[in-house]
């Protein structure tokens, strides 16, 4: 996986791309959980290069957004690929975790 | 198209998900060859990485030594058989539903597993005979 980050003001933009399985999603989460600042009221999740997560991404996903969600930060998740948003679907994270079309939609969501 | 794939357990050296390339090359080779849909690519590897991990994992304490997997790609269905030596485990009756209507605070981390196979995956087959687990079943893109 790749990661890159964009702060503004107390909003962070994370990219992830690449491919999250069982081998690297603690390394996942290490990682996000790194690029977090107490400041950071608004967190984004760019996932559009990501082409494959399993149910040990998703896991990852729902501990950052728990945690998230007990500090009263906004949490949302952006730009999934056709096939992402298929396993987001059937999981149902899509209930549970905001999700917009594009970086845009989730500043101004 | 068809694929087969035999795993010998315990592993010489390294973890189970040391095998997660390997499916994933088989999967992108048969994908590309059979045009498949992006969503059954996903589908079939996220199937996949559960059903194998799953079994070499529990493998581990259960005497496991063979995973047997064929894979037959007709149509863009993928019919994924799977056959190993572990502990007897039935992916249809043995496994808890998780509640995936609860809110973000109460969703439990985990258990999503093999929710996710019996979502994705169709016309589920289980069997032990011989000692071995046989779980069949279909993968569509949608």
């Amino acid at each position: 996986m790749e990661f890159s980050h964009d702060r503004s003001g107390d909003t962070l933009v994370v990219n992830a791309s690449g491919r999250v399985d069982g081998s690297n999603a603690s390394d996942f989460l290490e990682s996000l959980q790194g690029m977090f600042d107490p400041g950071d009221q608004r967190i984004i999740l760019d996932l559009g290069g990501l082409e494959y997560i399993s149910s040990a991404g998703l896991r990852v996903l729902l501990m950052a957004a728990q945690n998230l969600d007990k500090q009263n930060k906004s949490f949302s998740i952006c730009s999934l690929t056709e096939a992402v948003g298929d396993v987001f679907r059937i999981s149902g994270f899509d209930q549970i975790i905001n999700v917009f079309p594009s970086v845009e939609d989730a500043k101004q969501g | 198209m068809q694929r087969s794939f035999h795993l010998s357990h315990p592993p010489e050296q390294g973890h189970p998900s040391d095998v997660l390339p390997l499916i994933e090359d088989m999967l992108n080779e048969m994908a590309e060859a059979e045009e498949w849909p992006i969503t059954l690519t996903m589908r079939a590897n996220l199937i996949l990485e559960e059903l194998v991990l799953n079994t070499l994992t529990h493998g581990d304490t259960s005497g496991l030594t063979e995973i047997d997997l064929e894979l037959e790609s007709v149509d863009h269905a993928l019919t994924i058989r799977l056959t190993d030596d572990g502990l007897a485990f039935n992916p249809l009756t043995d496994a808890p539903a998780p509640d995936v209507t609860l809110p973000l605070a109460d969703r439990p981390i985990g258990g999503l597993g093999v929710y996710l196979v019996k979502t994705m995956g169709e016309e589920l087959e289980y069997r032990r005979e011989n000692d071995r687990n046989h779980l069949k079943l279909v993968v569509n893109p949608e």
